[in-house]
């Protein structure tokens, strides 16, 4: 009994505050985050904008995509790009897996067949300044614009400037840029193949 | 007469110690962390220091209102768990307000929790000070590391890129210096700035 006493008498400050600190970054959380939530709309639609210069508007698809990743099975929100004259442009979604020292948080965006990627762009990401993070400079990311979808293959030797399949990497011993392509090639492979499955792409449908 | 006219010089000291004789960054060589790292603008430099200013404020406030009650072998976790609250409130609100600041200024903002500036003042001042001379403090220092963090970033920005504020100052000729930009020129810039604050306090003295 004494030692709860004793307990108490020491750490009653403590707890009380913890209480009152936690409600009030709850509340403020609870304040700000849909504003916090928008802005990151903002900057990824500001992002697939600059990747699919047609798009006006971007629809939030109704269906659920669900994918399988290392961190395991996650639903992922696709948007449909589409044009001032309301056709279909191309699709963006977001993508994450591990990096080199923390999680890569990528914005897809592909060609309205599914076929193409039309480039991706860098949210959110912790990788060794001047090095590993080069995964957002454009020498790497162009070659991803008009690469196949879901067929990347990373190499070490080859023409950054000739479109196609193959990847070169930032430096032989760079995780990053392995990271990239493995995110890109897993999402992308299963996104494909569910939308596929429920209709929403295909050849008959275009 | 004496005790007030005492108080409002004791006040008038508190306030002007900040910038100066005990100025955080020149003097008392804290916070060097967010010194190095965030200067390379004014921005930026400026944004780190008004949240370095809030977090000051409020956590000296609340460590003040509640410095008798503190057992002293519980102080430090609750100065941290005062800090850190605040520095979670402010990176919130940056995140709301300015979302790309608070890109720029990535991690700096939630690292605000470990800088010593700001355990320094609660320990040092509100922790044995009543809630006035408190704020004073947490004002003047928050004021002294702001304009200091600013005074350097100016420097650099102006160096590196010829530019304050995207208004062209230096002449045309002018031939950037990227390397201040870098780490590097910071350490160059806080370590010729230290040198010129110490042969200008050494002749006071």
């Amino acid at each position: 009994m004494n030692k709860i006493k004793n307990f108490i008498q020491q750490s009653w400050l403590l707890i009380v505050a913890s209480f009152c600190f936690g409600l009030l970054i709850a509340v403020t959380n609870a304040a700000l985050s849909p504003r916090i939530r928008q802005n990151e709309i903002n900057k990824r639609n500001r992002l697939v904008s600059a990747l699919l210069p047609e798009a006006k508007d971007f629809i939030l698809l109704d269906e659920q995509i669900e994918i399988q990743s290392l961190q395991g099975k996650k639903n992922i929100e696709i948007y449909r790009a589409v044009s001032e004259a309301d056709e279909c442009v191309g699709w963006s979604f977001e993508a994450a897996g591990s990096g080199f020292a923390d999680k890569i948080r990528l914005v897809v965006a592909l060609d309205k067949n599914f076929e193409k990627i039309a480039g991706f762009d860098v949210l959110s990401s912790n990788e060794t300044p001047g090095f590993g993070d080069q995964i957002k400079y454009d020498y790497y990311r162009d070659q991803f614009k008009g690469a196949p979808a879901g067929e990347l293959k990373l190499v070490t030797i080859g023409e950054r400037d000739k479109i196609d399949s193959e990847i070169v990497v930032i430096s032989g011993a760079t995780i990053s840029s392995e990271a990239v392509v493995e995110i890109l090639n897993n999402s992308i492979t299963q996104v494909k193949e569910q939308m596929r499955k429920k209709g929403i792409i295909g050849n008959d449908k275009q | 007469m004496t005790n007030s006219n005492a108080k409002t010089s004791r006040y008038g000291q508190t306030l002007l110690a900040g910038l100066w004789r005990e100025n955080p960054v020149f003097r008392l060589l804290l916070g060097m962390c967010p010194t190095l790292a965030v200067t390379a603008a004014v921005k930026p430099a400026l944004t780190m220091g008004c949240c370095v200013i809030f977090v000051l404020l409020c956590s000296n406030i609340i460590v003040s209102l509640m410095r008798n009650l503190l057992k002293p072998h519980l102080r430090i976790l609750m100065f941290t768990l005062t800090i850190a609250t605040f520095v979670t409130i402010a990176d919130l609100f940056l995140k709301a307000f300015v979302p790309r600041m608070s890109e720029m200024l990535g991690p700096y903002v939630p690292l605000i929790i470990v800088n010593c500036i700001i355990i320094c003042r609660a320990e040092a001042c509100a922790s044995k000070n009543p809630m006035l001379v408190s704020v004073i403090d947490a004002l003047s220092m928050g004021v002294g590391f702001t304009v200091t963090l600013c005074f350097l970033a100016g420097i650099r920005e102006l160096l590196s890129t010829g530019k304050i504020f995207e208004a062209q100052l230096m002449p045309d000729a002018f031939v950037p210096w990227a390397a201040m930009s870098m780490p590097v020129g910071a350490f160059i810039t806080l370590g010729l700035m230290l040198g010129l604050v110490n042969i200008v306090a050494g002749k006071k003295a």
